[in-house]
């Protein structure tokens, strides 16, 4: 027998994780599919952002709609709560247990539909974001969210958080492609909100439990937009003294009209990282490195590209350099994207932050982030999509200091701070989770938050999916100063 | 009962922010309320709840109009808001007030070359709270998507008088629940949307629209759909015979592509959908705007019943084909409005037509005599239990245009 002390936050307090559910459980998905041991739920206890830890008592590995209600059912009887979780790469503490069940959708893995004629696709929630570009792209179609995790991150996930990714400055976010979900309730009903139509029916529910974070119950499948290839990529790499002009070329290339497929910058520190990781070329001496892609039909591309390359140079850049071939494009995007991991060679552990200001802000947000960083003695990277506004500060630190982490943990804050001070945002595409809770007053007065809470009651009247996420519950006032709870080994 | 109301809400506002309907507002409303500002706005929300005072949102009128069987007690206009138009073109956003109409919004935004891709019919009788409100959109749904693809943030008045905020003034914010999704759509039954914030696009260098003639109607589906496979098209659409437009061909119908981009991207589209439609005319500047705007603003002939149907876009030829009197189809959205002849049978069997093909049909305006009929179709228990919850938590006071929404909400 397994005891847990809920939080406080749930609204549940010490609950017992009985023989008798396991058993329970056991019988809906098989034995194999329920995890007890300590040892083995240690993996769960937290996902990218590893600041915080907590594992689960029970782990439940479901494969069908059927069985994420029967389990929901069987949860709801007992009064008891649940977190989901997809690949558990999600970076804001999003699927962090705060109560006894994790339910991990990973198992429903399979594609369900293709229909490239109406260009959707059925999947279940724990397809890998990849795999669903992967089933179309030898017919010319893709999936366009692609966040860096894309090759772990799962679709259940992606939709929880509403994740973005580089190319989202042109395409959109997994709002803007997902038509419609299949959606287990906490008290296990299952409903079909919104549908492969474009137009809904009624009110938007779909919408709505996009970006939820796993607060409204359980999503076990849904229909995604596809959309067909561009007919050609340009994908421009430009290097600057420093990030402050790297910065201004952005403005300017947004200001022209131009509407890329991505741009991302990298800074000095990230740049040195990917560099021994991944050896991409980046001269010594840079200060800023900028990924510009263009896409579209090969016939305008080039008069495009030149345009970006003019503002660019005009905008500072030391060096202009055009992918040659498909093969430098994909290593310059492996660069990019692994650039988080790269960042592991540079210290023990680090946090990425994920703040948002109005475009024409990033110098004033890249400067205040190192004075912070100077402030708080800590080093500071950043790797972001710099077209949307959408920093990622990489903070470093080392776990076992714990004056640094709470310093890495204050710098985090005052860079949100700056981001809303900006006139920006808390998060761009990895969500409050757990992470961001305490800063939600920032951004919201008390009226928009009851309002959201009320929301989030329709589908979660007792509060059990993923309890103690997104809202802060009033008087709760937790300051996350050190791990919450560690685990015991 | 209506002139209490007046001078009830009079003592609230200045009386001259509340007057009696218009002509043509009577079927709608006892009277109209002019709120100047938030604060008012919000006292008059609060009285209305307290004396269970039912009110709606009105911008032009036009959705609402064949909406309402009923009227409500109050109209609530929005035409002396503060007619903010807050546009910072370096970050492609805007915020707009709901009362200011898109043709205003689309030249504060045209002076620096942007636009909001959403593009219903008639922008200067079309308000951003009803565009939002009604989720109503237009052509260029194809290439950009609709109202949910472009705003960013809402503000609306809601139950307690209380003001909302959801999203923000960034591109790319994933902060809280999304009330913006839960507002479009919502025809005034959750609060009234009193101010939006959008990202915006920068307006193509270029546009073409490219139109051909068909005899039948499945062959200009699938000349559409050809075009669609092999094109990024701005839009994409198929008309009926007899409707008026222009370069209309007798009994024939008419595909309208646009094309837009830098010229080499424009002259490689041309030139390949005059490969595969070689009879296809293609119009240039001035000439090629008018033509998308008729496109946009076509009206159907009047018959009993006009209908919008969303469905699976292959899907889209066979019911209209079945169904459909006249129509202007959004080709590969699977969006398509109709005009249907016959009774309240008609609106059944598209609409049953339109639940096959995996999607949903909506009345956008019926015959009096048919007024039996729902407007919307009845979404399944469970989803409808939820609006219902939804509906109830927002507005508790049951206030907020009753009645008309789907399954009576």
């Amino acid at each position: 027998m397994v005891k847990w002390s809920a939080m406080a936050e749930g609204g549940q307090t010490t609950i017992e994780v009985d023989g008798a559910l396991r058993e329970e459980l056991e019988a809906i998905v098989g034995a194999s599919a329920v995890v007890s041991h300590r040892s083995e739920l240690k993996v769960y206890e937290c996902d990218g952002w590893t600041i915080e830890k907590s594992a689960p008592d029970l782990l439940v590995m479901p494969r069908t709609t059927a069985q994420v209600s029967a389990i929901l059912k069987a949860l709801y009887r007992r009064g008891l709560g649940f977190v989901p979780r997809g690949a558990g790469t999600g970076l804001s503490g999003g699927s962090l247990p705060l109560a006894p069940v994790m339910i991990c959708t990973s198992r429903m893995n399979r594609i369900e539909a293709i229909d490239l004629a109406n260009r959707r696709i059925e999947v279940q929630p724990g397809v890998v974001n990849l795999h669903v570009t992967d089933a179309v792209k030898g017919h010319g179609y893709l999936y366009a969210p692609d966040p860096s995790s894309q090759s772990a991150c799962t679709i259940g996930g992606n939709i929880a958080e509403n994740s973005g990714g580089p190319h989202t400055l042109k395409y959109g976010v997994t709002t803007n492609h997902v038509l419609g979900v299949e959606l287990v309730l906490p008290d296990g009903e299952v409903v079909e909100l919104g549908g492969p139509a474009e137009e809904k029916l009624g009110y938007d529910l779909a919408g709505a439990v996009v970006g939820s974070e796993g607060t409204v119950g359980i999503v076990t499948r849904a229909i995604l937009r596809l959309m067909r290839a561009p007919q050609s990529y340009r994908t421009i790499l430009a290097l600057f003294d420093d990030v402050d002009a790297a910065t201004r070329a952005v403005s300017r290339i947004i200001a022209s009209g131009i509407v890329p497929g991505a741009i991302e910058m990298m800074d000095r520190l990230i740049m040195d990282a990917v560099e021994a990781a991944f050896q991409v070329g980046f001269p010594p001496g840079a200060g800023a490195a900028l990924i510009v892609e263009l896409d579209g039909l090969t016939a305008g591309l080039d008069a495009h590209c030149a345009r970006a390359a003019e503002l660019v140079n005009a905008g500072g850049a030391t060096s202009v350099r055009m992918a040659r071939d498909d093969a430098e494009r994909q290593l310059l995007w492996k660069a990019r994207k692994r650039a988080f991991g790269a960042v592991g060679r540079l210290a023990s552990n680090y946090a990425t932050q994920d703040g948002v200001v109005p475009r024409t802000r990033l110098p004033d947000i890249l400067r205040e982030i190192t004075a912070i960083a100077a402030r708080y003695r800590l080093r500071i990277g950043n790797v972001f999509h710099a077209g949307d506004g959408n920093i990622h500060p990489v903070i470093l630190y080392e776990e076992r200091d714990a004056d640094e982490t709470r310093r890495a943990i204050e710098a985090g804050r005052e860079i949100l701070k700056a981001c809303v001070a900006m006139g920006g945002s808390l998060t761009g595409e990895h969500g409050i989770g757990l992470e961001k809770l305490h800063e939600m007053p920032l951004l919201f007065s008390p009226d928009d938050l009851r309002v959201m809470a009320e929301l989030r009651s329709v589908f979660d009247p007792s509060n059990r999916s993923n309890p103690g996420k997104v809202l802060p519950q009033p008087g709760s006032c937790v300051e996350v100063a050190a791990p919450r709870r560690q685990v015991p080994l | 009962m209506s002139s209490d109301l007046h001078a009830e809400l009079g003592k609230l506002l200045d009386s001259d922010r509340v007057r009696p309907p218009r002509e043509y507002e009577t079927a709608i409303a006892r009277v109209v309320a002019e709120p100047a500002n938030l604060s008012e706005l919000g006292e008059l929300i609060l009285k209305c709840e307290r004396d269970r005072v039912m009110i709606a949102p009105i911008g032009a009128c036009r959705t609402i109009l064949h909406l309402r069987s009923q009227p409500v007690d109050a109209a609530v206009s929005l035409v002396r808001m503060p007619p903010t138009i807050s546009h910072e073109p370096d970050d492609m956003t805007v915020v707009a007030g709901a009362g200011i109409t898109l043709a205003a919004l689309a030249t504060a935004l045209g002076r620096h070359g942007q636009y909001l891709p959403v593009d219903p019919a008639f922008p200067e009788r079309t308000t951003v709270g009803a565009m939002l409100a009604a989720a109503q959109g237009g052509p260029l749904r194809l290439s950009a998507g609709t109202a949910r693809d472009f705003l960013i943030g809402v503000q609306f008045v809601g139950h307690g008088g209380r003001i909302v905020r959801g999203g923000g003034r960034v591109v790319k914010n994933v902060a809280g629940y999304d009330l913006m999704k839960v507002m479009i759509g919502s025809f005034g039954t959750l609060g009234i949307i009193t101010e939006a914030t959008f990202k915006v696009r920068p307006l193509p260098e270029v546009y073409v629209a490219v139109l051909s003639h068909h005899a039948e109607m499945l062959e200009g589906f699938e000349a559409g759909f050809r075009l669609h496979e092999a094109l990024p098209l701005l839009h994409l659409e198929l008309l009926s015979p007899g409707l008026r437009m222009p370069l209309a061909r007798d009994g024939h119908y008419l595909l309208a592509a646009g094309v837009g981009g830098n010229r080499p991207d424009v002259d490689y589209q041309v030139d390949e959908i005059r490969k595969t439609l070689p009879g296809s005319v293609v119009l240039e500047g001035g000439d090629a705007q008018k033509f998308y705007r008729a496109v946009r603003d076509v009206e159907l002939p009047e018959t009993s019943v006009k209908m919008q149907i969303s469905v699976l876009p292959r899907q889209l030829p066979a019911c209209l084909k079945a169904h459909a009197a006249h129509f202007r189809a959004h080709v590969a959205s699977g969006v398509a409005q109709a005009a249907l002849n016959g009774d309240a049978q008609a609106v059944v069997r598209l609409r049953s037509a339109a639940v096959v093909a995996r999607g949903n049909a909506r009345v956008l305006a019926m015959d009096p005599a048919l007024r039996g009929a729902a407007f919307f179709d009845e979404p399944a228990a469970g989803v409808l239990k939820l609006m219902r919850g939804l509906k109830t938590a927002f507005d508790p006071a049951g206030i907020f245009n009753p009645g008309c929404f789907v399954g009576g909400i």
